[in-house]
């Protein structure tokens, strides 16, 4: 039985398209021939809320964009703000902050990934990295009070010091993480279904994916060393000895490998920088009322996502006058069509899981 | 050779009886769940739960209505109103609303309050069946955490 | 005995039983299936209502039988209404077939284990819970949306390309036990004292492959793929009608378990028939060891379920055709040959 042409619409209530995302398809039986995202389902106005807020107050609505990691977000944010005002970070706040995003991206990346096996049906693997994740979660929990939009990064530092329990407790979870890692490894790394559901699949070259903008683990997958960590190091980022995982293939697996290696080296950052945490205040003198006088500055810093960046304009008064977000998800989701292209229609899934996507910040 | 050994390995289905035995041996670990309303995990010291007001030790009100949460406040949740009784040395609240509904728990109040009389709880059950149980008066944000709930949901009480 | 009982109360009461052992398995198995799954990801899993959460399955019974009954507008009515029950009533038709032991000898009577006693009753098991793919057709078609045909266009061919791996594994078990009769192929596994799943590994497995296919299953649940389909060709169902769909793969999980166990695990047979050192597990009766049997495959299938990720579509077609079905033929060739010489 064959069908001419149908459009299915998937979302913005579907169990796979990561919040409200609506996708327009064009299958014809399984085949997929185009692919329409339609956004705005979670548009919340952010970018013109922060024109009516001070500098300071802005930082927790950042929380709320992409709330898989919202510690990458506040720190894309200040750090934007502190160039622009030309704030001095100290150096132990520098590391503090390198321990929170790091452990954010240990969180982010273990939600991916049971996520992502979750949607290609592997459902125990949800549980085991959120399990992981919860022990994160925990970390923050214990750091400033809350789990999900945390809100621990503030303009000129971070919100508490890193006590010595606290410190080993950190410790003692990331000794765990790579046991859960190791499950989940085995699980699904070279299972025949994940490899069929995976490998080859969502097929992007390095030069389209360029071309696309991509970033972030999409991007490194088709073997492009581009990790703002190492290329354009911020927070004292080049202290530390880390590798940037590369992929070959550019397609679904290679993503997968690529953000598991990730997690393995963002360890490895936690742990020299709870090493090497030097002496020093958490967080620079920053004035109560935060006036900044007319310039503009941009920031990005690596987001377990991709690429984050902050446009900040100021106007001299303690409000900005326009703050533009770069938001990774947002730019990546674009590739979506011609990953997808040809594909069967449920590899659809299984590539916009690969992408990484989170509506909080494509929508804004 | 290599080549038979891969095939071997997948003509017996190797790698899904490796998985296999990860869930099997998962199938005996310890849970890591909480059965939630007869057992509560402890929020950390640190937590933010429902910020409430607090006396001194004498039973005085430490809030001296400086409106400074107010003004920290990013989403306007305060509406407060002081007043200095005859002789009294310093201002005190008459009016104190707080509304939950527009809390982001973002930590601002709690941070700028010079006399530490607001300060997070740690009441975590947030749910309210109207919507006025949302909106807290001074006298309710003086209260502890047990009695905030029955302002705002009675069905969610924690088992003794 | 009296004419009454014997014509009327005990085909009454058997009829009772047909109707409420596959229920009463249904429940098990998906207090069995929520346990188990949670378990193996380090939760608990519903353990509130009745002991352990037995219960837990018909207190959702309950709630989806006060659920209303949403029928979309644009539905065939009549196919809509009818799938359910066609798919519900051939899983539990086919339970008329499957014995539940050997007769059993009360006073002057004998009491037969099973309903219909047929020569070619494994045939009849089979057509009948193949029957259930109708509903689900009538099911996606009727209901005028788009998963649900897509549901019911993967199911069709799914199911129709695992019945013939299924159909060549069976068919050793009969050349072996050169008969049909469920019952008679048992007595024959009893009589060479080695059980068939043990004679020819690979006929069990090709079957159990493609019966985890035909329950569709995880891994092969792409009719109701959830993450695709949201929930496949029953996604415009609700209230009963939904409960229907959903009893009745179950049933057809456990009427697939019986099969398994019959075909190639001697049924009701006590294990280590041979060894004189085991003789005691002749003592337990034989419709518990039936029932262990049973309760040990739809365990494995929650099992692989809570392990595998899913097939995509043509994966599952390429797994059939390129290696079921080729293996599936060797291994009959084998076994006639065997047969032809011995």
């Amino acid at each position: 039985m064959a069908f001419r042409e149908i459009d299915l619409n998937m979302g913005p209530q579907h169990p796979s398209t990561h919040g409200v995302l609506r996708l327009k398809l064009a299958v014809d039986n399984e085949v997929v021939l185009r692919v329409e995202p339609v956004l705005g389902y979670l548009h919340r106005g952010m970018e013109k809320l922060w024109e009516s807020l001070t500098y300071t107050q802005i930082v927790p609505l950042t929380d709320r964009l992409d709330y898989l990691a919202s510690l990458s977000n506040n720190l894309a944010y200040c750090l934007a703000v502190e160039k622009l005002a030309g704030i001095e970070v100290p150096r132990r706040a520098r590391y503090i902050r390198v321990v929170l995003a790091e452990l954010q991206r240990l969180a982010s990346h273990l939600a991916w990934t049971g996520f992502m096996a979750n949607d290609i049906g592997a459902m125990s693997v949800l549980l085991y990295g959120f399990e992981a994740r919860e022990d994160i979660l925990d970390i923050f929990e214990e750091y400033c009070g809350a789990r999900l939009t945390v809100h621990g990064i503030r303009i000129g530092g971070a919100v508490h010091d890193l006590d010595g329990p606290l410190v080993s407790r950190i410790r003692a979870v990331l000794e765990r993480i790579p046991k859960r890692l190791a499950d989940i490894r085995s699980l699904l790394d070279e299972n025949r279904i994940w490899k069929e559901r995976t490998v080859g699949i969502g097929r992007i070259t390095a030069g389209e994916a360029i071309d696309y903008g991509l970033t972030g683990p999409p991007l490194r997958a088709c073997g492009v060393a581009w990790d703002m960590r190492k290329d354009i190091p911020y927070s004292s980022y080049d202290d530390f000895d880390f590798d940037v995982p590369l992929g070959t293939n550019g397609d679904v697996y290679d993503r997968y490998l690529v953000r598991l290696e990730e997690i393995c080296q963002s360890i490895r950052i936690v742990g020299q920088a709870l090493d090497g945490l030097p002496e020093g205040e958490f967080k620079a003198k920053v004035p109560r009322v935060l006036k900044i006088a007319p310039g503009e500055a941009f920031h990005t810093i690596e987001a377990p996502k991709g690429v984050l960046g902050f446009t900040v304009r100021s106007n001299g008064t303690d409000k900005p006058e326009r703050v533009k977000m770069k938001s990774p998800s947002f730019i990546n989701l674009q590739s979506l069509e011609h990953l997808c292209q040809g594909n069967l229609f449920s590899d659809v899934i299984g590539i916009l899981g690969s992408l990484d996507i989170v509506l909080g910040e494509i929508d804004k | 050779m290599r080549r038979l050994r891969r095939f071997l390995k997948s003509f017996f289905l190797v790698d899904i009886l490796r998985g296999l035995a990860v869930t099997l041996r998962l199938y005996f670990s310890r849970k890591v769940t909480v059965e939630y309303p007869e057992k509560v995990q402890e929020p950390a010291p640190r937590f933010r739960g429902l910020p409430r007001l607090y006396r001194d030790e004498k039973g005085e009100p430490l809030c001296i209505a400086c409106k400074l949460c107010q003004r920290a406040c990013g989403t306007n949740c305060f509406d407060i109103e002081g007043k200095r009784k005859e002789g009294a040395k310093f201002m005190r609240p008459e009016k104190f609303d707080w509304k939950l509904d527009r809390c982001t728990f973002c930590g601002f109040c709690v941070e700028v309050c010079p006399t530490s009389a607001i300060r997070f709880s740690p009441e975590f059950r947030l749910t309210g069946v109207r919507k006025d149980g949302l909106l807290f008066h001074r006298d309710q944000m003086y209260l502890l955490g047990d009695d905030l709930q029955d302002h705002l949901c009675g069905g969610c009480r924690r088992v003794p | 005995m009296t004419p009454f009982v014997a014509d009327v109360l005990i085909p009454l009461g058997k009829i009772a039983a047909v109707i409420l052992y596959p229920m009463v398995m249904v429940v098990v198995m998906i207090w069995l299936e929520r346990r188990v799954v949670a378990l193996m990801q380090g939760r608990l899993g519903p353990n509130r209502v009745g002991f352990q959460g037995v219960l837990q399955p018909v207190a959702d019974a309950v709630k989806l039988f006060f659920k209303e009954d949403i029928i979309p507008r644009q539905a065939d009515k009549l196919l809509f209404n009818i799938s359910p029950v066609l798919v519900m009533f051939s899983s539990l038709l086919a339970f008329c077939f499957v014995p539940l032991g050997e007769p059993v000898r009360i006073g002057t009577t004998t009491l037969t284990l099973w309903i219909a006693d047929s020569p070619v009753g494994l045939l009849i098991v089979l057509g009948l819970s193949s029957i259930s793919v109708f509903g689900v057709i009538f099911g996606g078609w009727a209901s005028n949306s788009k998963y649900p045909l897509m549901g019911a266009l993967r199911s069709v061919i799914q199911v129709l390309s695992y019945e013939i791996p299924t159909g060549l594994a069976v068919l050793t078990v009969v050349f072996l036990a050169r008969s049909m009769d469920l019952v008679e192929i048992v007595r024959r596994q009893e009589a060479s004292g080695v059980w068939y799943g043990f004679l020819m590994p690979v006929s069990f497995v090709v079957f159990w492959i493609s019966a985890v296919a035909e329950t569709n299953r995880a891994p092969f649940d792409l009719p109701e793929a959830e993450s695709e389909l949201v929930a496949g060709y029953h996604t415009e169902y609700s209230g009963m009608k939904f409960a229907y769909f959903y009893m009745a793969e179950y049933a057809h999980m456990v009427l697939v378990s019986s099969l398994v166990v019959i075909l190639f695990f001697g049924g009701w047979l006590p294990p280590f028939q041979g060894v004189k050192a085991l003789a005691f597990l002749h003592a337990v009766p034989g419709f518990i060891w039936y029932l262990v049997k049973i309760m040990f495959f739809l365990y494995l299938y929650v099992w692989i379920r809570a392990t595998l990720p899913r097939y995509r579509f043509d994966s599952l077609i390429r797994l059939v055709w390129k290696w079921l079905i080729p293996l599936a033929l060797a291994n009959f060739l084998v076994v006639a040959l065997v047969r032809f010489l011995r």
